[in-house]
């Protein structure tokens, strides 16, 4: 890499960072200037909204297949059917995730 | 580990690294990826490595990459990389009520990718305060370091890897949708959030399926956060 390519590289690098710090800084202040007891209480409402739906967001986006074939769209219902199921005995997180990946692999293989 | 609350077992640090081992699933077969991809491009495996140790952010670093051995301008390269990740902005914000002063939270902030962020807004409010930054700390530096690993192992032997085991890049990445799923069905308690939830992620799908793949997930969630609010108001005048 050249000298330009390293400074684009080191830009994002920063750019990046400041992204995820910057708005962290700017609530962890806006907080302590409110001096409130409970924190969820005085963060804006949108805010606390996007959390949750940036994270069903990501789930919608991972849900669909590298190649989105049939097989595959049936090997994600089943895996999300399974993982569901065992979540709802276990409530947990690692025991569901893992029978959700077992149950695709096993209907991708046998497809 | 339970997604109710729950008190720790063993020191913070270590339950961390528990909770993000099914992160490895998603992580390690889109690094191998990226590694083989980068070296594709014309980059060594030392520039490889270091993209992944610094900028640590998939989406962008494949555009990085592409876009840089296409001899796109090299400002446009920036732009275009930090426009994907804009979507962080909303993560540190919603984290911080359950962070402390501690300065080591800053550095830490590297560390907040999209699955940390899904994680830790699930586990930090179940965490007493003192247990916090090992559990984040256990986590995102497990996270980070199989990123980089597995991007190093790509760009070194990616593609006799994917030759012999075809399947690690078609059945580990189902991880992340499952785990996403474990950490936002417990939201779907009511109707307003169940409904929410469930446009964010149809949404998603649907605009990742048109060929917007970076734009899905901020515009899917805030057309949620949308339904939210209209929701809401109609419950508020009595329509709902």
């Amino acid at each position: 890499m050249d000298i330009s390519m390293w400074l684009a590289l080191v830009s994002i690098a920063i750019g990046t960072y400041l992204l995820r710090l910057v708005p962290y800084l700017w609530m962890k202040r806006r907080l302590a200037k409110r001096q409130t007891e409970d924190g969820v209480g005085s963060m804006p409402t949108w805010l606390t909204i996007l959390g949750p739906t940036m994270i069903a967001a990501m789930f919608g986006t991972s849900l669909v297949p590298t190649q989105p074939d049939t097989v595959s769209w049936l090997a994600t219902g089943i895996g999300i059917l399974v993982t569901f199921g065992v979540w709802t005995r276990t409530r947990s997180m690692g025991l569901p995730t893992l029978c959700g990946v077992v149950s695709f692999g096993v209907v991708t293989l046998a497809f | 580990m339970s997604t109710s609350a729950k008190s720790l077992a063993g020191t913070p640090w270590k339950q961390g690294v528990k909770d993000a081992i099914p992160l490895l699933g998603g992580y390690i077969p889109v690094a191998i990826s990226f590694g083989l991809i980068s070296v594709q491009s014309g980059f060594s495996v030392l520039e490889t490595v270091l993209i992944s140790v610094f900028i640590y952010a998939g989406a962008s670093q494949f555009l990085f990459v592409a876009m840089a051995a296409s001899g796109a301008p090299l400002w446009l390269v920036v732009i275009m990389t930090l426009l994907i990740n804009a979507r962080h902005v909303v993560y540190g914000p919603n984290l911080s009520p359950y962070l402390n002063h501690d300065k080591k939270w800053l550095p830490l902030m590297h560390g907040l990718t999209d699955q940390i962020f899904a994680l830790a807004h699930v586990r930090l409010p179940q965490l007493p305060d003192q247990a916090r930054i090992g559990w984040y700390t256990g986590a995102a530096v497990l996270a980070w370091l199989s990123w980089v690993a597995g991007t190093a192992v790509g760009a070194i032997a990616g593609g006799e890897l994917t030759r012999r085991w075809p399947l690690i890049n078609d059945i580990l990445p189902f991880a992340l949708p499952a785990l996403f799923f474990v950490l936002i069905v417990p939201r779907c308690n009511n109707r307003l959030w169940s409904l929410t939830i469930a446009l964010s992620a149809v949404s998603a799908v649907i605009l990742k399926m048109s060929g917007y793949p970076n734009m899905a997930i901020p515009l899917a969630a805030m057309s949620g956060a949308v339904l939210f609010y209209i929701l809401k108001n109609q419950r508020v005048l009595g329509v709902y």
